[in-house]
């Protein structure tokens, strides 16, 4: 099972889906990792275990935070999500997909590890097996998280579209099983596209699928549509989680919150927010309903 | 169902391969593209023909449409082959990189009932679209002056080795960022009647330009700017930023979110007086598959209806991206002409980035 609320952390990375004015505020509010450490510490305090986490660069000194104070967060529970792919955008640009790879690979790896992928892989990696590169990502990534209580592994959402518009059955096979024989952690899915993403991995073979999405009463992001969203919900078996509950601030907390508990499916709810108000506010609802 | 080719499959081509192909009309017959490696891993991991030689493609294929998404400097040939073949095409943009070229495609084109369409994919974001039907509808009164900007952190550092450092293979913040920023002023303004104060200056790349600034001027009696810089590393994605003033109010627009200023309400648009803001989750419909944005499904979508319903008077057709072509010839002519009449570098175009070190050199010596 897993926890009911997870904490998320755009609001720290300035993602806001909604405004680039309020992307640019966030993102000069939490400058200081002191500013974001401060709002894990509130969401702790209020009972929240869990916390979903994009491999940001960022990312890496929170983990370094987590490490230093292990009894401070005993119970701590990661769901991260990989890659962050904007790190990934302009070296794509500039160097093409293979040689951004490339230079991330060799970068992210000592050179004992290069060796044993040019035994593993062979010079011409990527024409043999593009599996393999995922692998090594998969591994470079997992390293930030060295050390710390992981429960799921989600791949991000622009990938996960991506492949799905591919087609690319073995991507999503060879992630899942990868992440369960190395790591014993289970893949999860960031979407937004829900309803097909969740056909096609039960297509793929992947049984019972943990999928998070944007799930709330207005619609927003719910592509191709809310109804088609609920009839998932209902007639698919797979794990939903659902984020972007309250539309980017568009629905009021409480009818938020009472339509997402109102999906018996749903079995977590990610949430971000940056006081102890607002933390505190969500975290009761959300209890509130669930019972 | 309607068969497609694609041409070139980098960045975008493989978004639009991703979104075309799970398009329910579409079938994608084959690929393209000059990396024999990426072919392999495509044609191991995903169905599809895969071709090396794009005029082999089109002979083996029996395609109805293709979408080019290939270097600017290849734009040109491609599209008057696929033309000369009787294909609808899609091609990202530029259109060209030099007007004449458009010249050339549009002559092929005459006569030909087929789709043309380029990549501007900003004339099919949400807030933009609403954008342009305010201000047709005279929401804002006559429009006075506009501003069109484009900012993200694209080259941080000299890129020689990418086609991304250089000119004549389609590189450039020109080509790159100030063309969408051109393009959404022909969208909204239509053409200008004049260019001036063009400046192109290099702020990293020592072959191409890094910001690129220019004034217009309409003879309804109008003026605008636009102002591109793709060095500026305080945004974190490519970001632009429209201003338009008109004589009754005012509309600032980014991709997500617009505002609108009016000295009166306006009651049946739902405006007050003051300062109104609209984010695209308040009128954003969704999208039958989403990848990186409504836009990128809906340019697509509205492509293959254009085919099915015999449409050929597209939003993003060739004839409106020549318009943008165009004054990109006519900015690197004025800024040209602006620094030989300095002196500075004639017959450039580009205020090199080491016209800066030679300064701060002269000021250290006029001390």
């Amino acid at each position: 099972m897993f926890d009911r609320i997870i904490f998320g952390d755009n609001q720290f990375f300035g993602i806001n889906h909604m405004s680039e004015d309020k992307a640019q505020a966030q993102a000069e509010r939490f400058k200081d990792l002191k500013a974001i450490t401060d709002v894990i510490d509130i969401a702790y305090d209020c009972g929240i275990r869990a916390f979903m986490l994009n491999t940001h660069d960022r990312v890496k000194d929170i983990c370094d935070h987590f490490r230093g104070n292990p009894e401070r967060y005993a119970d701590l529970v990661l769901y991260p999500s990989m890659p962050y792919a904007h790190k990934y955008a302009n070296a794509v640009a500039e160097k093409g997909i293979f040689g951004a790879l490339n230079e991330y690979i060799l970068a992210g790896s000592s050179a004992s590890e290069i060796v044993g992928m040019v035994v593993k892989g062979g010079m011409s990696l990527f024409e043999q097996d593009m599996l393999k590169v995922m692998q090594l990502l998969v591994d470079m990534e997992m390293k930030i998280f060295h050390g710390l209580n992981v429960k799921v592994v989600f791949l991000q959402n622009i990938v996960t579209d991506l492949l799905l518009g591919l087609k690319a059955k073995d991507a999503f096979i060879g992630f899942s099983s990868y992440l369960k024989e190395k790591y014993k952690v289970e893949a999860g899915f960031n979407t937004m596209n829900m309803p097909m993403l969740v056909d096609f991995l039960l297509e793929c073979g992947i049984e019972n699928p943990i999928v998070c999405s944007s799930i709330n009463k207005a619609g927003y992001f719910m592509n191709p549509n809310k109804e088609t969203y609920e009839k998932a919900l209902n007639e698919k078996k797979f794990r939903a989680m659902a984020m972007s509950i309250l539309a980017s601030g568009a629905i009021k907390p409480k009818d938020a919150v009472e339509y997402i508990c109102n999906q018996k499916t749903i079995q977590s709810i990610v949430f971000g927010a940056s006081s102890r108000q607002h933390i505190m506010e969500t975290k009761e609802l959300i209890e509130r309903y669930t019972h | 169902m309607i068969k497609a080719g694609l041409i070139g499959f980098g960045r975008m081509g493989i978004t639009h391969f991703s979104i075309l192909n799970t398009h329910p009309q579409v079938k994608i017959m084959a690929v393209c593209d000059q990396s024999s490696t990426m072919l392999r891993v495509l044609g191991k991991y995903v169905d599809v023909k895969t071709y090396t030689d794009y005029p082999k493609m089109l002979d083996d294929s029996d395609l109805d449409c293709v979408l080019i998404s290939t270097p600017g400097d290849s734009h040109a040939e491609i599209v008057k082959t696929c033309l000369k073949q009787g294909l609808h095409v899609f091609v990202e943009k530029p259109f060209t990189l030099a007007s004449v070229d458009g010249h050339a495609i549009m002559a092929e084109l005459t006569g030909k009932s087929l789709v043309n369409q380029v990549g501007y994919v900003n004339r099919f974001n949400e807030v933009f679209m609403e954008v342009k039907q305010l201000i047709d509808a005279g929401a804002i009164g006559d429009v006075v002056n506009f501003s069109s900007e484009m900012y993200g952190a694209t080259v941080l550092k000299d890129s020689k080795s990418s086609w991304r450092g250089k000119r004549e293979k389609g590189g450039g913040c020109m080509i790159d960022f100030a063309s969408h920023c051109i393009d959404l002023v022909v969208y909204l303004f239509d053409k200008p009647d004049k260019v001036v104060g063009s400046i192109m200056q290099s702020i990293y790349s020592s072959e191409v330009e890094d910001l690129v600034s220019a004034s217009f001027i309409y003879a309804g009696g109008y003026s605008g700017n636009i102002y591109t810089n793709w060095s500026d590393e305080t945004y974190r994605k490519p970001t632009n930023i429209l201003k338009v003033l008109g004589t009754k109010g005012k509309i600032i627009a980014d991709k997500h979110a617009y505002k609108i200023y009016l000295k009166e309400s306006d009651p049946k648009r739902g405006l007050d007086q003051g300062w109104n803001t609209r984010y695209i989750t308040d009128f954003g419909k969704t999208t039958r598959f989403y990848l990186r944005g409504n836009e990128f499904t809906n340019q697509l979508d509205y492509f293959i209806d254009c085919i099915e319903q015999k449409k050929y008077d597209n939003i993003s057709s060739f004839s409106e991206a020549l318009k943008t072509d165009i004054i990109m010839d006519e900015i690197v002519q004025d800024a040209a002409r602006s620094l030989a009449s300095d002196g500075a570098t004639p017959g450039g175009s580009i205020i090199p980035k080491k016209s800066r070190e030679k300064a701060s050199m002269w000021k250290r010596i006029m001390k």
